[in-house]
């Protein structure tokens, strides 16, 4: 009777299930966290952060002290 | 120990446990079947005669997972029934005739008996009716069944795809995936929960690994990944799913912890 066989692999044509792969692939349960190395940067942060930061309070004390010297000429 | 303390012992507690039942019996439990509409497509003002039979078709369906509609359509040539579980067209229906036995019929009320029974689920396997090829997919199935630690709490039912008493049944297994009608194959599928198909095995790929894997996935701890989505099409069905027994599973994992997995 192979007239009424269409050619059928459901191994290979025909994908399997998604809930039988995921139970093969272990995907039904939840996944441990992966542990990834990343690069710090937070030392360059606070460099640039407190560079800033001074040559805001140097600006600041700048004007405010020529403003001061100009007011008493 | 402060009251705090004891709320989050408590929440924790109830937390494990829903995290250890079994997906199988998770299902049965808390969830409810998806529903199904039929539809009944007219173009004219509905006759008495016609609600009349469509308010009996309404009460024989009143306790399955279905709702009806009546639907006005200018384009249509006569009226029909349409049966949709959820946005898929399953079939249709030019007769009321063609409804009788919708919500029920002999296999499904055995199948919906033996889950409520505790069993681990039914393996469905539906037949060509072409002897050679069907044997010896079903061996194989005996086989791994007879095999499991679970082989005692599964129950195989054997059901050929050209059956008159459970055309409406196996219309709907065919509509489990859209191309399932066209594959003249013997399927294995499994029924558990209150009458949910998973997506059949399909001749070559009912393998002893898949039928134990479909096993494992009944049997496995039902994680929040499986409770979010959950596979497989809601068989329509008269409504009987209060106080199941106990599930068979706990026993036997209770009694062979090795068996135990996640």
């Amino acid at each position: 009777m192979e007239q009424d066989t269409i050619i059928i692999d459901s191994l290979t044509s025909r994908p399997l299930p998604k809930w039988l792969t995921d139970q093969r692939d272990g995907l039904n349960t939840l996944q441990p966290v992966k542990i990834e190395m990343k690069e710090d940067k937070s030392l360059n942060i606070s460099l640039i952060v407190t560079g800033a930061f001074i040559l805001l309070v140097v600006a600041v004390l700048t004007i405010y002290v020529l403003r001061r010297n100009k007011n008493k000429k | 120990m402060k009251s705090i303390h004891v709320k989050i012992l408590i929440i924790a507690g109830i937390l494990s446990l829903a995290c250890t039942t079994k997906v199988s019996e998770w299902v049965l439990l808390n969830s409810l079947p998806n529903q199904y509409t039929l539809v009944y497509f007219h173009s004219a003002a509905l006759t008495e005669t016609v609600k009349q039979q469509n308010s009996a078709v309404t009460r024989e369906l009143k306790d399955a997972n279905v709702q009806f509609k009546n639907i006005l359509k200018q384009d249509i040539k006569k009226p029909y029934y349409a049966l949709y579980y959820q946005d898929r067209l399953f079939s249709k229906y030019s007769d009321i005739n063609e409804l009788k036995n919708l919500s029920a019929s002999p296999l499904r009320e055995k199948i919906a008996d033996e889950l409520m029974s505790g069993k681990l689920c039914v393996m469905l396997y539906l037949k060509t009716d072409n002897q050679p090829k069907d044997e010896a997919s079903l061996q194989l199935i005996k086989k791994t069944l007879a095999s499991s630690p679970f082989g005692e709490i599964i129950t195989l039912v054997e059901l050929s795809r050209n059956s008159k008493e459970e055309k409406h049944f196996v219309s709907m297994l065919l509509n489990v995936e859209d191309d399932l009608k066209g594959i003249n194959e013997p399927m294995l599928f499994g029924i558990f929960g209150r009458f949910k198909a998973l997506e059949p095995l399909i001749a070559k790929g009912i393998t002893e690994e898949n039928v134990s894997l479909m096993i494992n996935f009944l049997t496995a701890d039902c994680s929040c990944l499986i409770k979010d989505n959950l596979p497989g099409t809601d068989i329509l069905f008269t409504d009987k799913w209060e106080n199941p027994t106990p599930a068979l599973v706990n026993k036997i994992l209770d009694e062979n912890p090795s068996l135990m997995h996640i």
